[in-house]
């Protein structure tokens, strides 16, 4: 290289030797600040102030009903804890005497909360009861790194009641904290199923942070600047429910021996008025320690406890499917009022003979859906074939969920051709699939939730109402509600069709001839449809699908009970009593009866109803 | 034999890197020892290792093949990132890491190396002078490209090392005082920016002030000023766009007070911990705020309060010491090379080292804003030290070779 480029080098040598010693010079002046001018004010705060974060957990919301009773409280949990740094581990078996509680597992908490930090307490159980955690806090100067915190927990005013609807909290799994992002700690209770889950973020507030001065040892000293720094945590929003407690009590002892689902919604706005689905569980179990034994036992009982068959089932919806069928034959002028056909008990297609309950004679469709005659909808599906069904089973909210703000559910099924050619193979299915979706059999799957907001649309003459169970959300920092809106879609039926159809209905239950005379309230007209569902676990499924009063109605119900039997039997007297108990306040009829026994096998198939094909 | 040693073999980069990278080990040591993290340490020491091997390979790479070699790696680096924007998995709100067979790697550790590498390469071509504009705008480029791709990730912190790091290298490379006036006044519009309109006005005037005393002529000064502008103008829209993780940095280092949880806490926690180490420091596993676990991580960005705490002014300043003697090597190194393209890798070398240190002790200090930057051969980080670890490398392969044309 050139001179004039060695020149320029130690040049420029000299201006970056010059930048880098200065920058040095900064950083060197800036350690001497901190380590020696200040060392007094930082040792101290280091050896006397060091700051602990304390997370204040928030009182989690309320849950009101529509009557404004308390239905979710939140009281307090006692959670014993342990500092591993303080703890003295020859005080473990004296612990677990104390505790009755296996050293192992103490000792399993410890290591545990000693990978998170040795100097912060760590929970050793949650949710203790009051005797243990007396006999721990009388031997607690015995026990240094012992202590315990006090959390809030869920308890149920009203007891086992509606737990599917209002789901339960239980503790964060690693999953949900791995994807929360740092909204969560480890151990935080969090929204699972039901409400709980769905309005999480509601109800869980904000948590608080209260600074703690700390000193070398770990020892807590006090609140950091008088606390100044403290934020406070915030309480969780309140919710407001449609369900009627008094209704869900009532409804909730009426289901006690059945396997199955009821869901009462008011047909004016959609919102769930009662839910029920037994068997159940206990939601308060999970708000404490959830021994896996107990948890085991619920997940892998036969009955399904924590299943919630309002929601979640997918059965055949039987006889309460024809106002449907008719509906669309109805409407797209298959026929009209004065169509009328002869049962003579059975249907013949192709080589297959569909039989009927009874030999109903001539009958017109207000007539059939009365009678609940079988033979009028085999010939009527035929006529309106396999994508008329789809079209008209999506109006009115089959094979899709329905939205409710309870989470899980089934979206249920309508068949299509598609679908036909999917299980079957294209062309390896023929029309005699359809006969038995005319009567609601074969592979139609509805929940009782979705009868409801079917039934709903019959009783306020053309709307498929969203269901819901949160009607408002109450915001206690600025005392605002905000009432929650939900979809309402017209299902486009003719006024005279609707009009035959609810004529249908009426007469099931007030005429006589109609199948669901057991439904009947005295002093106030309804309307409803029964329903037996074959199906290949046993006895027969009971539905029944009803709303009342007839010209205004308030109260609309689905119930379905497994393996029961008849629906005009089984399902019909507990709708007409939750009807009743709704419209009136106490039940008019006399109930000789009150809870009918669980019948697994009834015998009684030939006698009324609905046959078999 | 010993004096062939002496004369070819860098002695004193090996010694510097080998000092910073115990004292680093020993500070992970202490940052992660009861916390279940202490496989941090063992895994930290295998990189030391294989970083070890890799630094005395690289010395002994023929000079020629690292030039000629030079843009392969960039493009290679370029590839690496442009896949990872694509496919890349996201850590800390940044999508940089690399699921290397099980192992975190961050391929923008290498794309710093290969893009020094290639800009030297790319102006020690006897026919490209950085005076002619076009050959300034693909040097600037060279940077530029893959600056953009990490700043997308978005890595705010290396993106910076890339843009800080180009400054001396322009200077080394003979530009202009013009160039590199017109390149720094932007930032310092887009800095006032930041502060509110004010700062932003005179923060305008100041480079306007600049560009007038470094003027070449009306055109370029209309040009540089014009971007000035429109960067201080659109750093309010970026701000906007930005992770709100990168945000909060930025406010609290404006305002440390106001966000005492997040990146505030860190600073305020980590000044603590530096001040309350005094002279002689705490002692080795004694640091309070350090075994308490006061700064979330520390044993990565925030190493150094861990240094400073149980080793004291002491031992912080034999560290800051030993970087500085680092950085005045790698000078040495690029002043003496008798070749072109080793002297400004060299500067390169020294320029990441130095934004890299700067940065990263500056906020343990609470002198700069909190951005994630890794302290060299100190971080706990197995790219990063490998990366730092080639870097020495080719500072020894630059001094043994510096007598090569």
């Amino acid at each position: 290289m050139i001179t004039d480029d060695e020149i320029d080098v130690s040049s420029r040598r000299r201006a970056l030797t010059i930048v880098i010693i200065l920058v040095f010079v900064i950083l060197f002046l800036r350690l001497y600040y901190l380590q020696l001018v200040s060392y007094s004010e930082f040792g101290k705060k280091s050896e006397e102030n060091s700051v602990r974060v304390v997370i204040k957990e928030p009182v989690r919301g309320f849950i009101f009903d529509r009557n404004d009773r308390l239905v979710v409280d939140v009281g307090p949990a006692y959670s014993i804890t342990i500092t591993p740094a303080a703890f003295d581990t020859n005080n473990l078996v004296f612990l677990s005497s104390l505790m009755q509680l296996d050293p192992a597992v103490i000792q399993g908490r410890i290591d545990r909360g000693r990978a998170y930090s040795r100097f912060s307490p760590a929970r050793i159980i949650r949710d203790v009861d009051f005797k243990t955690l007396s006999r721990v806090e009388e031997n607690l100067y015995l026990l240094p790194g012992i202590g315990y915190e006090v959390e809030s927990k869920r308890l149920y005013p009203f007891g086992i009641c509606a737990s599917h609807l209002l789901g339960y909290c239980k503790e964060i799994t690693d999953e949900q904290l791995r994807r929360s992002g740092t909204v969560y700690q480890q151990g935080d209770l969090v929204g699972s199923s039901g409400l709980e889950a769905s309005y999480e973020t509601f109800l869980r507030g904000e948590k608080g942070y209260e600074f703690i001065s700390v000193n070398s040892k770990g020892q807590l000293l006090g609140p950091l600047e008088e606390g100044k720094r403290d934020v406070h945590s915030k309480e969780g929003f309140d919710l407001i429910l449609s369900i009627d407690f008094g209704l869900q009590v009532f409804a909730e002892s009426l289901m006690t021996n059945y396997r199955g689902a009821l869901v009462a919604i008011d047909p004016n706005d959609g919102g769930i008025l009662a839910m029920v689905s037994k068997p159940d569980f206990d939601p308060s179990i999970f708000s404490g320690v959830t021994s896996s034994e107990v948890w085991t036992k619920l997940n892998t009982d036969p009955d399904k406890p924590l299943f919630n068959r309002a929601t979640m089932t997918r059965y055949p919806p039987g006889s309460t499917f024809k106002m449907l069928v008719a509906a669309a034959a109805l409407e797209e002028g298959i026929i009209d009022e004065h169509y009328s056909i002869t049962c003579r008990g059975s249907f013949r297609f192709g080589n297959k003979t569909f039989k009927d309950t009874h030999v109903h004679g001539a009958v017109n469709v207000v007539e059939a859906i009365q009678k609940s005659c079988d033979v009028f909808f085999y010939q009527l599906i035929l006529k309106i074939g396999l994508d008329r069904l789809n079209d008209y089973g999506k109006r009115f909210g089959f094979g899709k969920p329905t939205g409710i703000d309870i989470g899980d559910e089934t979206s249920g099924l309508i068949p299509s051709a598609e679908y036909y050619d999917r299980v079957y193979g294209k062309g390896q299915w023929t029309q005699g699939n359809l006969v038995s979706l005319g009567i609601g059999q074969g592979e139609i799957g509805v929940s009782p939730l979705q009868m409801a907001q079917y039934t709903a649309a019959f009783a306020n003459s053309g709307i498929l109402l969203q269901p819901h169970a949160v009607n408002s959300i109450r915001n206690k920092r600025t005392n605002r509600i905000d009432i929650i809106d939900h979809s309402e879609i017209p299902v486009w039926l003719n006024y005279d069709v609707m009009r035959m159809i609810r004529e249908g209905m009426r007469r099931v239950v007030e005429e006589p001839g109609g199948t669901g005379g057991l439904a009947r309230i005295s002093g106030v007209v309804s309307a409803g449809k029964t329903g037996t569902a074959q199906n290949p676990h046993g006895a027969d499924h009971a539905w029944y699908v009803g709303f009342a009063p007839f010209d205004q109605p308030r109260i609309v119900i689905a119930v379905m009970l497994e393996n029961a039997g008849f629906g005009g039997t089984k399902a019909a007297p507990i709708a007409g009593m939750v009807m009743e108990k709704y419209l009136f306040g106490e039940l008019r009829r006399k109930v000789t009866k009150p809870v009918p026994a669980k019948t697994p096998q009834d015998t009684a198939r030939q006698t009324t109803e609905k046959g078999v094909h | 034999m010993l004096s062939y040693f002496k004369e070819y073999f860098d002695f004193r980069a090996l010694l510097i890197c080998l000092a910073l990278v115990i004292v680093g080990l020993m500070s992970i040591y202490s940052a992660t020892f009861d916390i279940n993290n202490a496989a941090n340490y063992d895994r930290q020491a295998l990189w030391a290792g294989i970083g070890f091997i890799i630094m005395i390979v690289i010395s002994f790479i023929p000079l020629r093949t690292l030039q000629r070699l030079s843009f392969a790696f960039y493009f290679i680096a370029i590839a690496t990132l442009v896949i990872i924007l694509v496919v890349g998995i996201t850590v800390k709100g940044s999508k940089s890491w690399f699921g290397l067979i099980g192992l975190g790697g961050q391929p923008s550790e290498f794309a710093k190396i290969a893009t020094v590498l290639a800009f030297a390469s790319y102006l020690s071509k006897t026919d490209v002078s950085i005076s002619r504009i076009k050959h300034l705008f693909i040097s600037l480029g060279i940077f530029a490209f893959p600056m953009f791709l990490i700043l997308a990730q978005p890595d705010l912190g290396t993106a910076i090392v890339f843009f800080v790091a180009l400054l001396p290298l322009l200077y080394w490379a003979g530009a202009s005082n013009f160039i590199l006036v017109a390149i720094l006044v932007p930032i310092l519009a887009a800095f006032g920016a930041l502060l509110g309109t004010t700062y932003f006005l005179i923060a305008v005037a100041i480079g306007a002030a600049l560009l007038y005393v470094f003027r070449e002529n009306k055109f370029t000064v209309a040009v540089a000023f014009g971007i000035m502008l429109a960067v201080g103008l659109s750093v309010q829209v970026m701000y906007e766009r930005m992770h709100v993780y990168q945000q909060k940095r930025i406010s609290a280092f404006l305002n440390p007070e106001a966000d005492p949880l997040g990146a505030g806490y860190n600073v305020v926690q980590s000044k603590i911990a530096i001040g309350s180490g005094g002279f002689f420091g705490k002692g080795f596993l004694k640091g309070t705020q350090t075994q308490l676990n006061y700064i979330p991580e520390q044993w990565t960005d925030f190493i150094f309060c861990v240094t400073g705490e149980e080793f004291g002014t002491l031992g912080a300043s034999i560290v800051l010491g030993l970087f500085a003697a680092l950085l005045l090597h790698a000078l040495r190194v690029a002043s003496i090379s008798r070749n072109r393209f080793s002297s400004l890798a060299a500067i390169g070398m020294m320029g990441i080292f130095g934004t890299h240190i700067v940065i990263n002790t500056g906020m343990s200090m609470g002198l700069m804003p909190v951005v994630g930057l890794p302290l060299p051969f100190l971080s706990y980080g197995g790219s990063s030290l490998v990366a730092n670890m080639m870097m020495v490398g080719l500072l020894m392969n630059f001094y043994a070779n510096r007598k090569e044309y």
